[in-house]
């Protein structure tokens, strides 16, 4: 168990780094940035308990808003996918989730359909974008900017956290 | 009572999430400047340090760029002194209205609605709040929050920023806002239909404020936005995707919506310059 929690805290350090200073200055057509940072809420184990892993990832959140000058919203967005992550497994994957976490998340992306992959992503992302760009702006006037740039945000961060995932993966093995 | 306690142990998570939830968005709604200023205290201290170190490294990559812009502006510079040159009998102390500070880009951010701009001069150099900053090529923001080493700016690409700007050539005044998206064009509303606004004419700032100087470039115009042809045509501008963003500004009769294009990319800024005022209060008390 130990073992895991050391994990935890290098992926912690690493993703955080990573994504406030490199990712966050990416600025593709000058103002869409990819979250990579999702990827360690997507890959986080699963056989920690929820309540575990809503503390981690909203000190997760935090971190990544003293980077970006924004207070709390980072926060916001990276608990509410902590506790609805486990709602989409068990809507995207069905039976094959089980809650207990015997199956570790690599299964989930090995042995599963493309569309399965692609609806796991995806709404992790649609979801954790929507929530940060809302908070943003905070008023009902913007909500038109706010899907268009979820949108396109979502196609970039859906490239590099694939793409991601799968170096993670291929240096498992 | 067993009943209660029963149910929030069976819904924990639910509880835990919704303890966390308000927590941050607690502390989303009280981040006012004060509040905001003592957590920007604390991330000034993890995160400016690890990006000045960053950036150490960076400004190698754009030393070509900042020697090209560095020789324009020397260029002006001279030009302009040589027109000074011509008045040397007049008393300059005595038309001394602004002062000017040079600063450095730490971090500079476009990807968000409220975009701010972190430089490495602080209360320590001087700086305090609104105090307006511009590059070489026009404007950049005005000083928001300041610590001893650090200040943030607030860019003019943010949606809540309002800048005071004028028509050169006609003396039109008018309110400079961002869409949300376009980072080398900005919008130019509340000018009368009456004006005779021509695309290419220039924009300079207006000088109402005493943030700015009067007459500092900022962009020209780009495109002219009439209110009543967008009432006509309204259903081809919906179909059309690329005028969808203009359906965010809040059109009033009679008044012309301008876009202007600006000057100075944000994107890649490197060296900016501090204007502080030496009559803003004497004229802020004038105003009550």
């Amino acid at each position: 168990m130990a073992s895991v929690y050391l994990l935890i805290l290098k992926r912690f350090i690493f993703f955080t780094l990573l994504q406030g200073l490199i990712f966050n200055n990416f600025d593709f057509f000058d103002i869409y940035d990819p979250y990579i940072c999702l990827v360690f809420l997507i890959t986080f184990p699963i056989k920690i308990n929820k309540i575990t892993f809503m503390i981690i990832s909203f000190f997760f959140g935090f971190v990544l808003d003293l980077y970006s000058d924004s207070i709390g919203i980072n926060a916001a967005a990276c608990l509410s996918i902590a506790f609805l992550r486990s709602y989409i497994l068990s809507f995207v994957f069905g039976s094959f989730y089980d809650p207990h976490g015997i199956k570790l998340i690599k299964n989930y992306v090995t042995e599963s359909t493309f569309s399965q992959k692609f609806l796991y992503l995806s709404s992790i992302i649609i979801i954790h974008h929507l929530i940060i760009f809302s908070l943003e702006t905070f008023s009902f006037n913007f909500i038109s900017l706010v899907i268009y740039k979820t949108l396109i945000t979502f196609s970039i961060s859906l490239i590099f956290c694939t793409t991601f995932i799968y170096i993670m993966i291929e240096n498992e093995k | 009572m067993q009943q209660i306690i029963d149910f929030i142990i069976r819904k924990k998570d639910v509880v835990v999430y919704f303890i966390l939830l308000s927590l941050s968005l607690a502390l989303i709604l009280n981040s006012n400047y004060f509040q905001k200023s003592k957590v920007l205290l604390l991330s000034n201290n993890i995160s400016n340090y690890t990006k000045e170190n960053l950036n150490f490294f960076n400004e190698y990559f754009k030393l070509k760029e900042v020697n090209f812009q560095l020789s324009e502006e020397n260029l002006d510079l001279k030009n302009k002194l040589e027109k000074t040159n011509i008045n040397t009998g007049l008393d300059s102390l005595r038309n001394l209205n602004f002062s000017y500070k040079n600063a450095k880009v730490i971090s500079n951010n476009l990807s968000s609605f409220k975009n701010k701009i972190i430089i490495n001069k602080g209360s320590n150099d001087g700086v305090k709040s609104e105090m307006g900053v511009i590059s070489s090529n026009g404007i950049v923001g005005i000083i928001n929050n300041t610590t001893p080493k650090f200040s943030s700016i607030i860019s003019i690409l943010n949606i809540e920023m309002k800048i005071n700007a004028k028509v050169k050539r006609t003396k039109h005044f008018g309110t400079l806002e961002w869409d949300g998206f376009n980072t080398r064009h900005l919008m130019l509303n509340d000018i009368s239909e009456t004006a005779n606004i021509k695309v290419g004419d220039t924009i300079v700032t207006g000088g109402m404020s005493l943030i700015f100087p009067e007459g500092i470039n900022i962009g020209i115009v780009s495109e002219i936005i009439n209110q009543n042809e967008f009432n006509d045509s309204v259903v081809r501008f919906v179909g059309n995707i690329n005028k969808a963003k203009y359906l965010d500004f809040e059109f009033k009769e009679n008044y012309l919506n301008v876009e202007v294009k600006l000057h100075n990319d944000i994107s890649n800024l490197n060296n900016v310059y501090i204007i502080e005022s030496f009559n803003k209060q004497e004229f802020q008390k004038l105003k009550e």
